[in-house]
Parts: C-alpha cells; structure tokens; sequence
C-alpha cells in the first residue's frame, strides 16, 4: 500500500508540474483533499443512521443472537472472530444487497472488533485479510445503483445485468476465498 | 423487491425492541454517537488517498498508461473504449461512475459496450480506497497479503464480467 501510495503521488506530482506548472498540481492536491472532505460529510448522514440502527440492534441482543446464529458459517471464513461474527455478517449482507453505505460502517465495526483480539496490532490478522478480501471482490446479489442508472439511460430491461454481475461477483469472490484460505494456512 | 426489504426489516427491529423492553432513541443516540470518532479516523485516510488519486488522475499520467496498454489488449478482443473504466475501477469510485455513465448516454444502456459497462461497475469494488479506509481507522501497517489477493480477484472479476456480458447479452 505504502509503495502505490507514493509512487502514485511522486509520478503524479512530477508529471503535472512539469506538463501544467506548479499551480496545477497544487490545485489537484488541494482538490483530492477537498473530495475527502465532502465525501466523508455525505457519508456522515448515512454512518449516523446506520451506526444509530446498529446500535438499537445491539442494545436488543438481535446482534448476539445474530452472530450466534451465524457462527458456524462464518467460522469457516473467520475461525477467530469472536464477538466481531455479527458485525462481519452485517457487513457482508449488506454488501451483497448492494448497500455500499452501510456495508462501510459494519465492516469499520467489525475491524475495531477484530483489532481488540490483534496480539500484533500494526500486522493485519488474517481474519483482517479475509474479511477485506471478500469485501473487495464484493459478492452482489441485488446491485440496486447500477440497476436506477442503467434505468436512467433508458434501458428497456435494467435488471438484465444481474446475472452476468451476480456470476462475474461469484467467480472473483470464490477465487479470493480460495486464494486466502491457501494463504493463511 | 429490495426497495421493501430494508424497511421492512428496520419496522422489524423496532417491534423485536420494544418488546424486549429497550429504550430505542437512547440507543439510537448511542449507536450515531459511535459514528463520531469512525468519521473522524475515515477523513485523514481519504483524504490521504484521494490526494494521490487526484494528481495521478490530473497530471495525465493515468491516460499515458491507458495509452500504452490499448494496442496491447485490442489483439485479445477487449472493447479500448472499456480500458479507462477497468483501469480507474479500483481507484475511483466516482470516476469509474463517471465513465460508466458516458459510455451509457454515448452508445446506449443497452448497447453491448454500455452493457458490459454496467456489470463491470456492479461487478467490482474500488479496492484501494476499501483497503485504505478499513486498514486505517485500526492503525494496521502491514496489510499482508491483502492487496494481491484483492487485485486478482478484481482481475477475475474483470474478465469474467466482460466474458459473461458477451455470452448473456439479451439485446
């Protein structure tokens, strides 16, 4: 990460000053960190709401139950969850229903969790690896946004793209699957 | 269909609450109150990233990239039009977003290439900002084997999505 990081910053910072000066790429570095900012204010309205849900959710002992419930399951991908296994399948469910919005504070919730059980605590456990790995592969059963977009450019069928994400999403989340469980072993 | 699911369920939790007596709107509070400090760690790791994503983007080194690679991969058959889309996809959310919307309003939702767009964007993940952020807000440094693993299963994802759109494209 560190290495992308930056290699992407030095050849960006380089290239633009040399082709557009240097108030262009100060402007562009300004920008990124403009874009976090508004970014993160339009995702504080949705972590309130859900992080507010998880937390009803919690108090009602629906998340104890729910990580119980789904303890055999999730064992097999996370084998040292412990109490992070409700907030790992919140994070998943939400992720295949295609709600990128409140996948993102489950899974932040199940990272804060995983951590408290970290014996190297700047090393990712491989419960951490796992968890991100299905997270980028993101199986998506329902992929709602894509669906309201394709709808917005006048498709006659929107939902037509289902099967071939929900196969192409299947086939990159076994392959993560397998490619951590080699790993960790 | 999921349009009702989600509030269905949320009507579900609020019944299942009350009746095991919770006080809801404290733990409502509660629950948002913990969002505070998670927003707090998420702004300096985008802010972070999203820096170096933004001169990368601006300085024209990523279109230089896409320049070289195109002659590349028109041999194996792959649409030139989709490369920037595949190669920003795991950067750039938004951009990603961007380019799958022009390439719909220019050759049609239901084109092929529109198409395949679509289940590229619905198929993938913006992997670097995910890693980012989730490996941020604990403090981890070493992300192991993390990020290949994510990087071939976007690959994976990337091929069979544009094979799969190939092989079931109903128009």
């Amino acid at each position: 990460m560190n290495v992308v990081f930056v290699l992407m910053l030095m050849v960006g910072v380089i290239v633009e000053t040399i082709q557009k000066g240097g108030d262009a790429t100060l402007a562009s570095l300004l920008a990124g960190a403009n874009n976090a900012v508004t970014l993160c204010l339009s995702l504080a309205g949705a972590y309130l709401f859900w992080m507010g849900l998880m937390g009803v959710l919690k108090k009602s002992g629906l998340m104890q139950l729910l990580s119980r419930r789904l303890r055999p399951v999730i064992r097999f991908l996370f084998p040292n969850a412990g109490e992070a296994s409700g907030a790992i399948s919140l994070n998943l469910a939400a992720n295949m229903l295609g709600m990128g919005n409140a996948a993102t504070p489950f899974g932040l919730e199940a990272m804060h969790l995983l951590n408290k059980r970290n014996p190297t605590p700047t090393i990712a456990t491989n419960e951490m690896c796992v968890l991100l790995a299905i997270n980028a592969s993101c199986l998506e059963l329902l992929p709602t946004t894509l669906i309201a977009l394709r709808q917005v450019y006048g498709s006659v069928a929107p939902a037509s793209v289902l099967l071939p994400t929900l196969l192409s999403s299947a086939c990159s989340t076994v392959v993560a699957v397998i490619l951590c469980k080699v790993l960790t072993r | 269909m999921i349009a009702y699911i989600v509030p269905a369920l949320i009507v579900l939790l609020l019944v299942w609450a009350l009746i095991k007596r919770v006080n809801v709107f404290s733990a409502f509070c509660q629950g948002a109150a913990d969002s505070l400090p998670l927003l707090a760690t998420i702004l300096p790791c985008l802010a972070t990233m999203l820096i170096a994503i933004s001169v990368f983007q601006d300085s024209g080194a990523l279109e230089f990239v896409i320049g070289l690679l195109e002659p590349l991969l028109a041999p194996v058959g792959l649409d030139g039009r989709l490369l920037p889309l595949i190669l920003l996809r795991p950067f750039s959310g938004s951009a990603a977003t961007a380019i799958t919307t022009d390439i719909m309003s220019r050759y049609g939702a239901d084109s092929l290439v529109g198409y395949t767009a679509g289940v590229l964007m619905g198929a993938s993940e913006t992997i670097f900002y995910t890693l980012a952020l989730y490996f941020g807000t604990v403090g981890i440094k070493k992300s192991r084997f993390t990020l290949p693993v994510a990087l071939i299963a976007s690959l994976v994802a990337v091929i069979t999505g544009i094979w799969f759109s190939y092989l079931l494209y109903p128009f």
